[in-house]
């Protein structure tokens, strides 16, 4: 089989959330000798990107998202170590810190973009939900983050991410790092108002936001 | 029926797993499996369903759901499970009717079958919508109240204290949830209705505390309002939402069980929706001991209930509930055109054509930008009040080409929708009076439209 073929399988096993096939196609190509990295970059990449765009036009919703990429993390659970070994490792896109604020229990959004950030190629600290201030700012000293994210879906929460950003201020750390923040209760002139970085109205524009902040 | 103690203790001897276990090994193969086991299928067309065998598969498999994959208890970490029979054994015993406010007001809201066209349904308006001053809060409450046909209110939000926002948790959010129940008391006094209930006295959103709060008789509220507890995300079923199930049954108070399934999340398209809303229904019931459900099912992304998938889907769970169950159910339409506008009233005369026929009772619709504020327009409720009752008249089948044709008035703007008007913009403060003319051309003109479609709508 040729590696152009072997790479469409892949895709193929990707947009079928198909993770035993997904493994299948990730031996195949090590035994044809393929690189690790162009395994990744023509095979499963390929497969993310038409999924993603099912997501967002709605062919296909949050469950299968979640299986393609639980595919995608079994084949990078594979893959990485290989990379590691041959020193190819190249860089990650970012490192980023998303919670969702405290007092806020709501998880799905935020759940959607982890994963999303995590197939774009970042590199994620999911802090969870009613994530204490803190908690953010500590992680993303910890890691040396480039972005903390941050989701609010209740008016009432809100404040959460504005004490985030004061608190960056007050240690004086704020222009170490992009905060974004988003969630159904923030707007563009909220994320103005409290000196955000960038806001998105969508998970999608989370993604290309925090591309264009990290580039 | 299993009792409340027992249920309470399911969450902490059912199995340990993570939320995303949950999900993952659980809840999202066992909905796949079960759309496929029960044969349920959206055709992407139809708005308003009258199939009965599709309706009772999407009861049946939402009573697989709860059976199979259980809820989900997250500070215990572990499934509530049930078995079929004690389910089953709940929906047969589930309160058919609810009786709400006091004196003259006193009325009992019932479950409806779908296709019932001779009795009147229970008549709710208002959303919490914010309003920025207190006058205007009041004021919309009055006005909501005054209307004879309205049964009941759903109260706008008013979260600031001294002009600032209350947290969430904090002192402030006790503070204003206690001003929200005594304003809006005060505001249904004005109207003259005093016994009138108001069945979302105080946000799901709000802490227990806060809640247990504002229940405080002082403040206005009693047991025969509504109380609304909601689940988290899908099935899952939080300690604070079972705090307030311990309270407010120890006062034998009315629970609406909330729910809000995500089109696009954990639920997926709109046959996961129907399954996942009826399951709601049948928890609300045997885990909230809930007198009521409000149903409020969202679109992920477009934050609105008015989309073609979900119309269906939402209709659908009414149908299979109120066949298989008899549960009061209220559907709390979040629509995208703003207040007073064209779009806004299609999208409502569309729900309500689905909803209402499908065994719904009656709920004004709910501008889908709440972070307008002030954009509640009492006006619009009454409007929409007489919808709901004129599509009472109709069955199922009747109505689906009526929904037809109102759909594509307004299915292409749903991404980019009309901007409304606020109160303030519509009503003249001392009189309380409608003073924009624009404002009533255009609900007379939406009155004529859905006669000439079909849909007579009597002026009450």
């Amino acid at each position: 089989m040729g590696h152009e073929e072997l790479f469409e399988q892949l895709k193929q096993a990707i947009i079928a959330q198909d993770e035993d096939a997904v493994l299948a196609g990730v031996d195949a190509a090590l035994a044809a000798g393929v690189e690790p990295k162009t395994i990744i970059d023509q095979g499963l990449l390929p497969g993310l990107n038409v999924i993603g765009e099912q997501f967002e036009c709605e062919d296909i919703f949050l469950p299968e998202l979640m299986q393609a990429a639980l595919a995608f993390q079994a084949a990078m659970a594979v893959l990485e170590p290989k990379i590691k070994e041959s020193g190819n490792a190249g860089p990650k896109k970012g490192k980023i810190v998303l919670g969702t604020v405290k007092g806020d229990l709501h998880s799905i959004g935020k759940n959607i973009l982890k994963l999303l950030f995590e197939t774009s190629g970042f590199e994620v600290w999911d802090l969870g939900i009613d994530v204490d201030l803190f908690k953010f700012v500590d992680k993303a000293k910890e890691v040396d983050a480039d972005i903390i994210a941050m989701s609010a879906l209740l008016t009432t929460t809100l404040v959460g991410q504005r004490d985030v950003i004061e608190a960056l201020k007050g240690q004086g750390t704020r222009e170490r790092y992009k905060v974004i923040i988003g969630g159904g209760a923030t707007t563009q002139g909220w994320a103005d108002s409290i000196g955000a970085d960038g806001w998105a109205g969508s998970a999608y524009e989370a993604i290309n936001l925090a591309t264009r902040l990290v580039s | 029926m299993i009792d409340l103690i027992e249920v309470f203790e399911r969450a902490e001897i059912g199995p340990l797993t993570s939320e995303t276990d949950y999900y993952m090994k659980r809840f999202v193969p066992k909905l796949t499996e079960l759309i496929a086991r029960h044969a349920i299928k959206w055709d992407k067309q139809t708005l308003v369903n009258s199939d009965d065998d599709l309706t009772d598969r999407v009861f049946q498999a939402a009573v697989d759901l709860l059976a199979e994959a259980g809820a989900y208890c997250p500070e215990t970490n572990r499934v509530m499970e049930f078995t079929r029979e004690e389910i089953l054994l709940a929906c047969a015993e589930c309160p058919r009717e609810a009786t709400f406010g006091e004196g003259r007001e006193r009325k009992v809201m019932r479950g409806r079958r779908p296709d019932t066209t001779d009795d009147r349904p229970w008549v709710h308006v208002g959303g919490g919508i914010y309003t920025t001053d207190e006058q205007v809060f009041v004021d919309t409450v009055e006005k909501m109240a005054s209307f004879s046909i309205v049964d009941s209110v759903s109260v706008p939000s008013i979260l600031h204290l001294r002009g600032k926002d209350a947290r969430v948790r904090s002192p402030q959010e006790v503070l204003s949830a206690c001003k929200t129940v005594r304003l809006a008391r005060e505001g249904i006094r004005r109207s003259g209705r005093a016994g009138l209930p108001i069945i979302n006295g105080i946000s799901a959103a709000s802490q227990p505390a806060s809640m247990f709060a504002a229940s405080y008789p002082d403040f206005g509220l009693r047991p025969s309002d509504g109380f609304l507890i909601d689940f988290l995300s899908e099935l899952v079923v939080g300690y604070e939402a079972l705090q307030k199930v311990a309270f407010y049954n120890s006062l034998s108070a009315n629970i609406g069980s909330t729910s809000t399934p995500l089109f696009g999340g954990y639920a997926g398209g709109a046959e996961g929706v129907a399954v996942v809303a009826t399951c709601y229904m049948i928890m609300g019931n045997l885990i909230f001991r809930g007198s009521y459900h409000y149903n409020a099912p969202l679109h992920s992304k477009l934050h609105l209930s008015s989309t073609r998938p979900l119309i269906w889907a939402i209709a659908m769970s009414n149908a299979a509930i109120g066949r298989n169950m008899g549960y009061p159910m209220v559907n709390l339409p979040y629509l995208g055109g703003g207040s007073g506008t064209k779009q806004y009233h299609y999208e409502m005369a569309c729900y309500m054509l689905a909803v209402v026929t499908s065994g719904g009772n009656v709920f004004s619709g709910h501008p889908a930008m709440a972070v307008q504020s002030d954009s509640l327009v009492p006006d619009d409720h009454k409007f929409h009040a007489e919808m709901g009752l004129a599509a009472a008249k109709l069955t199922r089948a009747e109505a689906e080409p009526l929904a037809q044709k109102l759909y594509p008035l307004f299915g292409d703007k749903l991404k980019d929708p009309d901007k409304g008007l606020t109160f303030q913009e519509v009503y003249d403060a001392r009189t309380k009076r409608i003073v924009n003319d624009d404002y009533l051309k255009v609900i007379d003109d939406v009155r004529t439209e859905l006669g000439e479609l079909g849909l007579e709508v009597p002026v009450s």
